[in-house]
């Protein structure tokens, strides 16, 4: 069964997951998600690419009140949000599993309950603690 | 021996910046001519204005209110680097189109709260904002995190910042948030983003400056101790840099819009930070005051907190930072900030500080403002030109 995400355009798949970004033919450069052209040396022979799911976490903090809208939740509880360095790009998104964390440590990409739809789950993704299984 | 394309603040004058029922052009209007009345001179001596804002009026409406002479005025919307931006537009302004005499205004009434940005005013996807990821507070809670992490830093400087903001503002007439914060208060009230705490963060407010500027020799016929805006300078972010809103960061060298505004500012002046006796960094939140430090070019990175801790950053300091209590203290009207800045900095150097003054007749200072999507303006300003 397909599963909800927030936006489909974020994944190249959904199981297992993977993000989506671009890569830069001319520089190289990787970003998140992925756009027509290159703001690194504003090269346009951009192509999708497929991240890694693994990377460590490059910083990070921990949403202590509720944001504003267009914020969608089932009831709000203080998370995390952190830059993981995945080699190529450092990517921002949701630290789930706990509220502290350590600069350097590893984690892995996962599909994490945003919020439910009219009794549909959406997901989107983040990062749990663990290396590449 | 000043020249005609030297430009000088001849008039500075601000409103009291906090929580305002008003109109925003009622802040504005008291702003202005708290300033032409400081220059000595009226509305109809004014020959090219600039308003910045980042609400919804209209500044170049201002002129119905004080006086339809025909003048051109330009409207400025930069973000949190409106202000820097204005000044620079109308000392543009005073150079390129010959006149003699210029006003610039920055005012903003903002709602309570963090501010809230649209995810696809920045082109960004809606699920970016869906999942609580489009908040101001984690941005820069991100960027200390690592820079604390990167350069060896206690986190208790970020508590030696707050304490030095409200002490500066109990004795500023003019500032918001003006009750003293100690170190331990800032460190264990209510976490807002780890590691920032709710002394930490300034938060977006009503507030109106206004300047009056004039080219030499002018000014020296307007006013008994002009201050020479020796350089502005405004620059936007490359690649490394590490902005409000990025879903991705490159990895690699970083980079910012303030190094670089900041040593073109000192390298158009002639001045070396090393030379300056009064400055104002944007201090947005505790640890951006920390960071601007180092970006800046007055202090070296790592060294913040012995500066802290020393003293340095008083008045009576080697290095005097943020006298009026920076953002933390008065708040973020953001079209205001940055030029209360130049207010600030431009009263210290006259002797004439609202709060508490640097000693010894200070002749050097600077200004910072940085804001999203990652422009930085910086001025240098002296007293020396006669």
């Amino acid at each position: 069964m397909a599963v909800r995400i927030v936006d489909e355009t974020l994944f190249a798949s959904t199981d297992p997951p993977t993000l989506r970004g671009s890569r830069c033919e001319a520089c190289g450069a990787h970003v998140f998600p992925a756009i027509g052209s290159c703001p690194m040396c504003a090269g346009v022979d951009v192509a999708p690419v497929a991240l890694p799911d693994h990377g460590v976490v490059w910083s990070w903090t921990t949403q202590h009140f509720a944001p504003k809208p267009p914020f969608r939740t089932d009831g709000f509880e203080p998370f995390s949000i952190g830059y993981v360095d995945l080699g190529p790009v450092i990517v921002e998104g949701w630290l789930v599993g706990r509220t502290q964390w350590t600069i350097g440590e590893p984690v892995r990409l996962v599909l994490a309950h945003a919020w439910t739809d009219d009794g549909e789950a959406v997901h989107t993704f983040a990062f749990e603690p663990g290396d590449a299984q | 021996m000043t020249g005609h394309e030297d430009v000088y603040v001849v008039g500075a004058a601000r409103t009291v910046f906090g929580r305002f029922d008003g109109e925003d052009n009622d802040l504005a209007e008291e702003a202005v001519r708290g300033a032409l009345a400081d220059a000595g001179i009226t509305w109809s001596d004014v020959q090219f204005a600039v308003g910045g804002t980042n609400g919804e009026t209209k500044p170049d409406n201002l002129v119905a209110r004080l006086g339809l002479t025909g003048l051109p005025f330009v409207t400025v919307k930069n973000g949190c680097a409106t202000g820097g931006v204005a000044l620079m537009t109308a000392r543009n302004g005073l150079i390129a189109d010959g006149a003699e005499i210029a006003c610039v205004v920055g005012y903003d009434n903002h709602a309570r709260g963090a501010f809230n940005a649209s995810p696809s005013r920045y082109g960004i996807g809606d699920w970016y904002g869906e999942t609580g990821m489009m908040v101001t507070t984690s941005y820069f809670a991100l960027k200390i995190q690592r820079y604390l992490h990167e350069h060896g830093i206690d986190p208790r400087t970020l508590g030696y910042a707050a304490e030095k903001a409200f002490s500066y503002a109990s004795d500023h007439p003019y500032a918001w948030r003006r009750k003293p914060v100690t170190v331990d208060e800032a460190m264990d009230a209510d976490l807002i983003n780890d590691p920032l705490t709710r002394f930490m963060f300034c938060s977006p407010d009503a507030g109106a400056v206004s300047l009056v500027l004039a080219r030499g020799p002018r000014a020296f016929d307007m006013c008994d101790r002009p201050v020479r805006l020796a350089s502005v300078a405004l620059r936007g972010r490359r690649p490394g840099s590490f902005e409000v809103f990025s879903t991705w960061l490159s990895p690699g060298e970083r980079t910012s819009p303030s190094i670089d505004a900041a040593k073109a500012a000192f390298s158009a002046a002639g001045i070396s930070p090393a030379d300056v006796q009064v400055a104002q960094l944007q201090d947005t939140d505790s640890g951006a005051e920390i960071m601007h430090l180092a970006e800046t070019g007055l202090v070296e990175h790592g060294a913040q907190t012995a500066g802290y801790l020393d003293g340095d950053y008083l008045v009576d300091g080697r290095l005097p930072v943020n006298t009026d209590g920076g953002l933390l203290a008065n708040g973020e009207p953001v079209g205001a900030s940055g030029l209360r800045q130049v207010h600030e900095v431009v009263r210290q150097l006259q002797g004439r500080a609202d709060g508490q003054q640097v000693p010894g007749g200070p002749t050097v200072g600077f200004t910072h403002v940085y804001g999203a999507p990652g422009i930085s303006a910086c001025t240098v300003l002296t007293t020396e030109g006669r």
